[in-house]
């Protein structure tokens, strides 16, 4: 389910069956490497929504988490701490963190959950029917990775 | 010049009929449109979107279709992609149904369940379908998918909005 109104209701009368919760991580910078976080944040943004349809039932897509690229290590891994109490608070088994930002992968150890990194793919230049199959491609792999992680930790 | 003058009565009476006769018009144009207004109305539910399946294409083996359609949400149009599993049933009629999971809205996939092969497979919560569409007792969903009606516009195949079924 997406982060509005109307799937709460779902949600608040179906929480036992959802035990998921990803929280897309969504790099802001204004220096350099401004159009890179872009295409980053924009990629990544493409791939919840079909991937929130895929598993509406047992998934909550957050709307993301966005950071400034300048940020620490200590400090980004300070807040998803502090998103990991909450989460486990409110009854999450499986907390996934989806980026295209490199910076996470120094960091993810020391997660408990599980960040997926997938390089980002300029997607700018490529035609509609191209960029659909890529997509699609990627979003097969996510699914399967997703069904994966249920399967072993049921 | 012609030789019948109008005189100032009967100037007025034409000026005023027809200045009285479009202001009435104007005032029972938008009266009469409103009492027929339902006639009128674009029935959005009898769309029928066309894919690019040929009918003749398909098989007892169901594949998905994908299509796509304009959604008009108030003043934001956007471009949805809708999904169906197609198959002919024994009796050669075409079943389209909907992948919408009836238990709490995930996307089913046909035959990837290893233990359970030629069903539809939940992989949120491990739901179950027949070839059918009718769930299976025991497994979370309480109603069979939704069906589409379809129609055949030119050898493609035409689906409209998905109906729900009752539960078995």
């Amino acid at each position: 389910m997406k982060w509005v109104s109307k799937d709460m209701d779902m949600y608040l009368g179906a929480k036992e069956y959802v035990d998921t919760v990803v929280l897309p991580l969504l790099p802001i910078s204004f220096g350099d490497d401004l159009k890179q976080t872009a295409s980053m944040t924009e990629f990544i943004s493409l791939l919840t929504i079909p991937l929130e349809r895929q598993f509406k039932g047992r998934l909550m897509m957050l709307p993301g988490y966005t950071y400034l690229k300048s940020d620490s290590d200590d400090s980004r891994l300070q807040v998803i701490k502090h998103w990991e109490t909450e989460f486990k608070k409110s009854g999450f088994k499986h907390m996934i963190y989806i980026t295209s930002d490199s910076g996470w992968r120094t960091i993810e150890d020391k997660c408990e959950g599980t960040v997926i990194w997938l390089p980002s793919l300029p997607l700018e230049n490529m035609d509609e029917k191209y960029r659909n199959s890529i997509l699609e491609d990627q979003i097969g792999q996510l699914i399967h990775l997703f069904v994966k992680k249920w399967q072993n930790n049921d | 010049m012609s030789k019948q003058r109008v005189t100032r009565r009967q100037f007025l009476n034409y000026t005023l009929t027809g200045v009285g006769g479009f202001m009435a018009a104007g005032m029972l144009m938008p009266m009469v449109r409103f009492a027929v207004d339902p006639v009128l109305k674009h029935n959005a539910a009898g769309d029928y979107v066309v894919t690019k399946q040929k009918i003749d294409e398909i098989t007892n083996e169901p594949v998905r279709v994908d299509f796509s359609f304009e959604q008009k949400d108030a003043w934001y149009t956007s471009e949805v992609t809708n999904t169906a599993w197609v198959y002919k049933d024994e009796n050669g009629e075409i079943v389209a149904l909907s992948p919408v999971c009836k238990h709490l809205g995930c996307t089913v996939d046909w035959n990837t369940d290893a233990t359970h092969p030629e069903h539809f497979f939940c992989p949120c919560h491990n739901g179950l379908y027949t070839k059918d569409g009718v769930n299976v007792p025991g497994t979370p969903p309480a109603a069979p998918l939704d069906v589409y009606p379809y129609k055949d516009v030119d050898g493609y195949l035409a689906l409209g909005k998905a109906e729900p079924r009752k539960g078995a």
